[in-house]
């Protein structure tokens, strides 16, 4: 990329790439933390990721404001308008996924409640590394502006989604077992969909990088398998 | 990388004055150096606490290029590492001038997690305002140590979840015979029958732990005997044939020419691999099916522990010098086989492949922990190769005899 005669005009690009970033680094923290709140069925660190969502709201605005300042004033045309948007709308996915994690740990907080189930939690915690992993590798594709990594997020969705059906099926089992065990699995269901969303949302991360980049937009359909055929 | 060679360390050029003299053959000494270091590091630079795009990373070794996976030494410190509490390190050594740590935890198939030091370096540090400060930030791993903790909480879990249920189960029984059951001999009688069998399943728990235990304090204590193992594995075989035939196994014992196969052991401990390697296959075996046993001597440790084409294969034991030839030992079923992503877990205690519970099978769930442990002590080697619906092939090797020690055995 060419650099800008005015100095300062990339440096307001590059700060609001660094900003996404480092909203990403905290998003990646909140999902961490909600899964191993989850699986460890530790209370305090559910409360301190509900209470922390507030600074990943809170960096979501800063970021718009400041992409549509630097729209305002620099009337950036294209790879650089790209970029601007690009980050905004990064910036929205991750607050979404914020508040998936914040939900996760809300949750969290009822499902300590009853009494523990082991081998839910070990697949519980199965896919949320896997969420995890798809959010990092997306993450680094954005700061590298790295195409291909973000193609291959892109096209593994299925993966999640394969892990969801069978957490979907795994709970059904539970709760004919012992109606006892409803309520929490109940919330362990939302649980697994909060994280398959958080999957959705890195996928749509890796689509703004391609459009970020190359300045194409539509997609054909991703490989899905449906989550509805149990 | 850094713009003036560091002072302090001229001394050290001094020690060497032929072969070290001009300053920029010391700095590409250092430079090598810090590349070379096997914990990553990284120094930072940034001149406002503001500008996130002002702080950059102006060193990267190269085990900070690996584990942060940047291919480039120099660029945003953002690009490289987004982890809040690294972040909060940075910050605190660039604009305070204080130590601080963290932990850093990396995503993927292997999770690794290092502690994170970051360090005010030079002059300029904690100015702020003043001038451009640099921190040095370094990451130590610390995985092993995390690992080993969570699997002494998991073998603690684990092993009172599987005492307890036999001791539900009887304390229930005890209380239903003083009950309802008390006037009626044939429920007591079924009831008693029970109770023998979960008191028998508890004690062979317990048999289990307690000869891992021992397993375990001998294992730096190489055995000293001489067995034959074709012969161990003939007896083993003779043995399980009753059960087999019960549930129409059919045991395919192959030994080369029926010949002695000498190896360096304690004969109690071997029989006891070969026996949980059977149990094993004939366990996972649908009834009617073969399980074929293959004997083989004089072979390299490479060769030892090849397994069958096709399928994934993965070490679970390998003996540490190579100058040796094995006797090997291979127990085939054509059970379900195990998924690749569980293969690396098989030898951990109480590890049971997803789905699968443990009153459904009689094992204890330490049975290839033993087998792990005692193949270890005997410096040989453990593979598995398996691969989902084509059933498993475990391969235990041991080393040979040698003619004196023979001698050294009577």
């Amino acid at each position: 990329m060419n650099e800008h005669i005015v100095r300062s005009y990339e440096d307001e690009l590059n700060t609001l790439a660094a900003e996404c970033a480092r909203m990403g680094g905290l998003c990646e923290a909140q999902v961490a933390d909600a899964v191993n709140a989850v699986v460890k069925r530790n209370q305090e660190l559910a409360s301190s990721v509900v209470a922390r969502d507030d600074k990943l709201d809170e960096a979501e605005r800063d970021i718009e404001r400041k992409t549509i300042r630097l729209i305002a004033l620099r009337q950036p045309v294209a790879d650089d308008l790209r970029r601007a948007v690009a980050a905004m709308k990064v910036a929205n996915n991750l607050e979404r996924c914020g508040d998936l994690a914040k939900n996760i740990a809300k949750r969290t907080l009822v499902i300590i409640e009853s009494d523990p189930l082991t081998p839910l939690t070990r697949s519980i915690e199965r896919m949320g590394r896997l969420v995890l992993g798809r959010l990092s590798s997306v993450l680094d594709a954005y700061t590298r502006a790295d195409l291909e990594r973000a193609m291959a997020v892109w096209s593994q969705d299925d993966e999640v989604d394969e892990h969801y059906n069978s957490l979907f099926r795994e709970l059904l089992t539970y709760m004919m077992g012992d109606p006892r065990t409803i309520t929490a699995c109940a919330h362990m269901l939302f649980v697994a969909k909060n994280l398959e969303r958080i999957g959705d949302h890195a996928t749509n991360i890796a689509e703004i990088i391609r459009y970020q980049i190359t300045g194409e937009e539509a997609f054909t359909a991703r490989p899905k398998t449906d989550a509805l055929q149990v | 990388m850094l713009e003036s060679p560091p002072r302090r360390f001229a001394p050290l050029s001094l020690l060497e004055p032929s072969s070290m003299t001009t300053p920029s053959q010391s700095s590409s000494l250092y430079a090598a150096l810090v590349d070379a270091l096997p914990d990553p590091i990284l120094v930072v630079t940034g001149s406002d606490r503001s500008d996130l795009s002002g702080r950059r990373f102006i060193l990267a070794n190269a085990a900070a290029r690996e584990l942060l996976r940047i291919s480039v030494d120099e660029g945003l410190l953002l690009s490289a590492v987004r982890d809040p509490e690294v972040l909060a390190a940075v910050d605190r050594a660039l604009f305070e001038g204080a130590d601080a740590e963290g932990v850093y935890e990396t995503s993927g198939a292997q999770t690794r997690s290092l502690r994170v030091r970051a360090r005010p370096l030079g002059p300029n540090s904690g100015a702020g305002a003043a001038g451009v400060a640099l921190a040095l930030v370094t990451f130590h791993d610390e995985t092993e140590v995390r690992r080993v903790e969570k699997t002494r909480v998991d073998f603690l879990a684990n092993a009172s979840h599987e005492l307890r249920t036999p001791l539900a189960s009887l304390s229930g029984f005890i209380e239903t015979l003083r009950g309802h059951a008390r006037d009626d001999p044939a429920a007591r009688e079924k009831f008693l029958g029970i109770m023998q069998a979960q008191a028998d399943r508890m004690a062979r728990l317990i048999a289990d732990l307690t000869s891992l235990s021992r397993i375990e304090l001998d294992e730096h204590v190489a055995p000293k005997g001489v067995v034959d193992l074709a012969l161990v594995v003939g007896e083993v075989v003779e043995a399980a044939a009753p059960l087999g035939r019960q549930r129409g196994l059919k045991l395919y014992w192959c030994a080369e020419a029926a010949s002695q196969v000498l190896v360096r052991g304690e004969r109690d401990q071997i029989v006891q691999v070969v026996q949980n390697l059977l149990e094993n296959a004939m366990k996972y075996s649908p009834d009617g099916e073969t399980v074929r046993l293959d004997l083989a001597s004089g072979l390299t440790d490479v060769a030892a522990a090849a397994g069958p084409e096709g399928a994934p294969r993965l070490s679970l034991v390998a003996p540490d010098s190579s100058s040796q030839t094995y006797a090997v030992l291979r127990v085939t079923d054509q059970g379900p086989g195990i998924a690749r992503q569980n293969l690396p877990r098989l030898s951990e205690r109480f590890y049971r492949v997803d789905g699968q519970k443990s009153g459904e099978r009689s094992g204890t769930g330490l049975g290839l922990a033993i087998v792990k442990h005692i193949v270890n002590r005997h410096r040989g080697g453990l593979t598995v190769a398996s691969a989902e619906g084509a059933g498993s092939t475990f391969t235990a090797y041991f080393p040979m005899s040698e003619p004196g020690d023979v001698a050294k055995a009577s």
